[in-house]
């Protein structure tokens, strides 16, 4: 008889505030522990989020498409029979205002989300009567008084009925609802047949007002005004933060690729291996000289350095909008097949934004490869608190000068970005040299 | 003893299990069904069906006592109970053997014979002459219900009869005493009295048809009493005992001398013998404890029907069964929503409602806005000379929500689904209005009803 409150979950450090993309169950589904509710929008990925709980979906309070502070309530899981009023009627009702301004919402973390309500919930559990209709929502959940007055004004005036760009599919009694309540029809995801927006959704979308709508674009005849997407709201606030704060150093160093390139060639000729990358090769050489150098593995923690003895790797991949950091853990102990396998699964994932929310943090070094891109060099802004991050560029052929005189060689120039509060400019090219010795000598990576 | 392999088992092949073995066998699974009696159950071999057919005699007997204000003289007739229930019987053999030949279609397997849980996903069927088992993957349970009994009251099926004797029962009483005014009481009072049978109908609440709206209550016992049908409301029965012309019903003081007492207070889960207990089966309130999706406590294993809970309707063990099925196939049914089951009473003037009843609406803090049209200012209802009733309609005041519908007249059960439909779409009374309705027709009183909510109605 349990009651399992569905609240926003913290899925990364950075993370204040999660966006609901869709929800993958809708009201009165049957929800079992691990089961996916959710799709939602961090800062830094789209996250699946899993129910806890056991029971019926019987309220989603959160409509998709709307933001949610971490620990607001956006949906209650119950038996069929359990009464939620109370639930409902204490949810917040200041859920809305995280979305525009989430960074300013003091962080209010809630105990984890399988607490029971108590004997509430549990005494009114009641038999169902011959000729009951499912129970009216509380007063409370239908509060129109949030929404900004252009919203309310279209929809009164009907102007929601016929949006532009097709047809709203709702219920009669939905529509009605709507426009008393004074929600935007276009903001609600429908969870009746077909997608169309029956009472329920109203009721569920009237408990936060619509910001997204107030974050739309707006087209001007010189300029245009995007929205930053939640990914980039992030790296725009959380890089100066680095920055600034952290005094940054640079270490290049040029590494000769030629032996490596070669024995990816033939890895790659195995049959029925992983195809191996060149970043493969260049994490797993990380990884291992992480482990001789731990002081590069190394993190500022207010008055102590902390010093990691696993190599979790943050490996940045490039989307349209942004670029997000999934960890590949322990790579100190995988193989160089593995390595590839799920760096590859993580990428692919990153891009797909299907990234588990243990994926996104904990990396204890990072590196960023702009390869692909057919560039020299560069450099990287370190992903606080990480106390370095390594920025490799393109494999190129170059001529070299060796003893036989002049030639053509393959060249990678890698740059580490170093936290001077953390380590000296000696470490981190101590560093440097390991890494370009294991890619130099690169059987040194199978062993 | 041999054992036999299915996708799944059903136990019971009512309305609600037979539902779940044809949807099981059209979404590809092989299905074995388990029945101690024929196909059917009890709603098409001794309850609804042939209940049905006793009805319509009923008032073929009643319009025939009528026939001269059709201007039709008639030398007296004859109207012989026997062979209304031998016809009763009839329809409810044909009805059966339409079950028989769905299973044969579907190629669903029958094991006649008494089935019992002897794991979660294993039945023992006892025949009359073979024991067989049946191993499955999921099994359904429609078991059904039985007629239940006052305390003390020994239901004998002579001088104290459930619903079981009376379907069976080829002679009719010269008195009975009808003890629980619900659908089954009622219904048997009015066939009982068109045949000249003088009714007592004894309702411990205080009025008959408690579950229905008030004013549907107050037409059925005018219409009752009119006929001559005594009713008792808000009495208790002390005690049934043989007596008298054959029974005497003690009502707390008032002792009521009758040759037979009908026992209509309700039905209980049939469950006995079934092996429940061994596998630990939850129950609730005397039912099977289920889900959303039919499935009990025990994984794998389903209840539907009567024996999952109220309501105990036919279309809504149909309903669950189809739940069932497809839960079963592994796709996501929709729950059987339980707000929006239609109740049917097929007395005359029938009584359908939807939804909640006035009272209810009220309590449930609702401003509502309430529409009633009488049948005798339609024009079609007037025409076929049955004028009682009226159809209402209950509806939130702010939205047009429609929130309960309550008809009692001619052809109610039927007229009901227009709002059945309606509020499956989530309609308000905007779209009723809007629908134009065929005139003339016992329908237009629904369209009338609902204008009179919003106060415009045309025709009253």
């Amino acid at each position: 008889m349990a009651v399992t409150k569905v609240v926003m979950p913290k899925l990364s450090e950075a993370m204040e505030s999660g966006k609901i993309i869709k929800w993958l169950k809708k009201e009165g589904d049957r929800i079992q522990g691990g089961d996916i509710l959710a799709e939602i929008e961090t800062d830094k990925a789209d996250v699946e989020m899993e129910a806890f709980g056991a029971g019926v979906l019987r309220k989603i309070l959160v409509p998709a498409g709307e933001p949610a502070p971490i620990g607001a309530l956006i949906g209650v899981i119950a038996d069929p029979g359990d009464d939620i009023a109370a639930l409902l009627a204490s949810a917040p009702t200041g859920a809305a205002g995280a979305g525009s301004d989430a960074q300013k919402t003091p962080l209010r973390p809630e105990p984890a989300p399988a607490a029971p309500v108590g004997a509430a919930a549990a005494a009114q559990q009641a038999p169902r009567p011959a000729g009951t209709p499912p129970s009216a929502p509380p007063a409370s959940v239908m509060r129109p008084a949030a929404v900004p007055s252009a919203l309310a004004a279209a929809a009164v005036t009907g102007v929601t009925h016929e949006p532009q760009g097709g047809r709203v599919k709702a219920s009669p009694l939905a529509k009605k609802i709507a426009a008393q309540a004074g929600v935007d029809l276009k903001l609600i995801q429908g969870t009746g047949p077909g997608g169309r927006i029956v009472r329920r959704d109203v009721e569920a979308a009237g408990v936060t007002v619509a910001p997204t709508a107030v974050a739309a674009a707006v087209t001007g005849p010189e300029f245009e005004d995007l929205p930053l997407s939640q990914i980039r709201a992030v790296i725009a606030r959380r890089m100066p933060l680095s920055k600034a704060p952290v005094p940054h150093f640079y270490v290049t160093s040029e590494v000769a690729m030629d032996r490596a390139w070669e024995l990816r060639e033939q890895l790659n000729t195995l049959e029925g291996q992983p195809k191996i990358s060149v970043n493969d090769l260049v994490i797993r050489a990380c990884a291992l000289a992480l482990l001789k150098h731990p002081g590069v593995n190394a993190s500022l923690q207010g008055d102590a350095i902390r010093v990691y003895h696993r190599a979790h790797i943050g490996i940045a991949v490039a989307l349209d909008d942004g670029l997000i950091t999934p960890v590949l853990r322990d790579c100190h102990a995988k193989p160089l097949a593995q390595i590839a396998v799920e760096a590859r699964d993580l990428a692919e994932r990153a891009r797909n934004r299907k990234l588990r929310a243990q994926e996104l943090s904990g990396a204890t070094f990072s590196i960023s490869n702009l390869g692909m891109f057919d560039v020299a060099e560069f450099s990287a802004i370190i992903n606080p608190p990480e106390g370095a991050i390594l920025a490799v560029g393109s494999v190129r052929r170059v001529p070299v000068v060796d003893d036989s005189g002049l030639g053509v060689g393959r060249r990678m120039a890698i740059t580490i970005s170093c936290d001077h509060r953390v380590m000296d400019g000696a470490m981190g090219a101590r560093f440097l040299q390991d890494v370009k010795r294991l890619l130099e000598e690169p059987l040194r990576l199978l062993v | 003893m041999a054992t036999h392999k299915f996708d799944v088992a059903v136990v019971g092949t009512g309305p609600g299990g037979y539902v779940a073995a044809i949807r099981c066998a059209q979404l590809g699974l092989s299905v074995a069904t388990v029945e101690d009696d024929r196909p059917g159950g009890v709603c098409l071999n001794w309850g609804c069906i042939p209940t049905k057919a006793l009805l319509r005699n009923a008032e073929v007997v009643t319009l025939l006592g009528r026939a001269a204000e059709f201007g039709i003289r008639l030398s007296g007739f004859e109207a012989n109970y026997a062979e209304a229930v031998q016809r009763s019987r009839k329809v409810a053999d044909r009805m059966a053997k339409g079950v028989e030949f769905l299973f044969r279609k579907n190629k669903i397997t029958l094991f006649p014979g008494r089935g019992t849980l002897t794991a979660k996903n294993v039945v023992e069927v006892k025949g009359a002459t073979a024991a067989e088992t049946i191993e499955a993957r999921a099994l359904i349970l429609a078991t059904g219900s039985e007629p239940k009994s006052l305390p003390g009251v020994a239901i004998d099926e002579k001088t104290v009869i459930s619903s079981n004797g009376a379907v069976r029962n080829e002679r009719a009483p010269r008195s009975i005493a009808v003890i629980g005014a619900g659908a089954v009481g009622v219904e048997f009072a009015d066939v009982f009295a068109a045949y000249g049978v003088q009714v007592t109908l004894v309702e411990a609440l205080p009025r008959i048809v408690p579950v229905e709206d008030e004013e549907v209550s107050k037409e059925l016992t005018r219409a009752f009493t009119r006929r001559g049908i005594a009713l008792k409301t808000g009495v208790k029965v002390a005690s049934v005992k043989p007596g008298g012309a054959g029974v005497v019903v003690d009502l707390e003081g008032e002792k009521l001398e009758v040759e037979q007492v009908l026992m209509a207070v309700g039905r209980a889960a049939r469950i006995a013998g079934l092996g429940l207990e061994g596998i630990g089966v939850q129950l609730e309130r005397g039912f099977v404890k289920v889900s959303p999706r039919m499935e009990t406590s025990v994984k794998g294993l389903y209840a539907i029907g009567d024996m999952a809970g109220a309501p105990l309707l036919a279309h809504k063990a149909m309903a669950e069964g189809v739940v069932a099925a497809e839960a079963i196939a592994g796709k996501s049914p929709r729950p059987v929503d339980y707000g929006n089951v239609p109740s049917c009473t097929y007395c005359r003037p029938q009584i359908a409602s939807i939804g909640v009843t006035e009272a209810r609406a009220r309590e449930n803090g609702r401003e509502v806005a309430v529409g009633k049209f009488p049948f005798t200012a339609s024009g079609k209802a007037v025409a076929l000379g049955e004028t009682e009733g009226f159809i209402k309609v209950i509806a939130d005041k702010a939205t047009g929500e429609l929130l309960g519908v309550h008809i009692v007249g001619p052809e109610a059960t039927e007229i009901i689904h227009e709002f059945a439909v309606g509020r499956t779409l989530e309609a308000t009374l905007e779209e009723i209005i809007h629908t134009i309705h065929a005139h003339p027709t016992l329908s237009e009183a629904a369209l009338e009803a609902t204008l009179a909510a919003l106060g415009q109605a045309i025709h009253i």
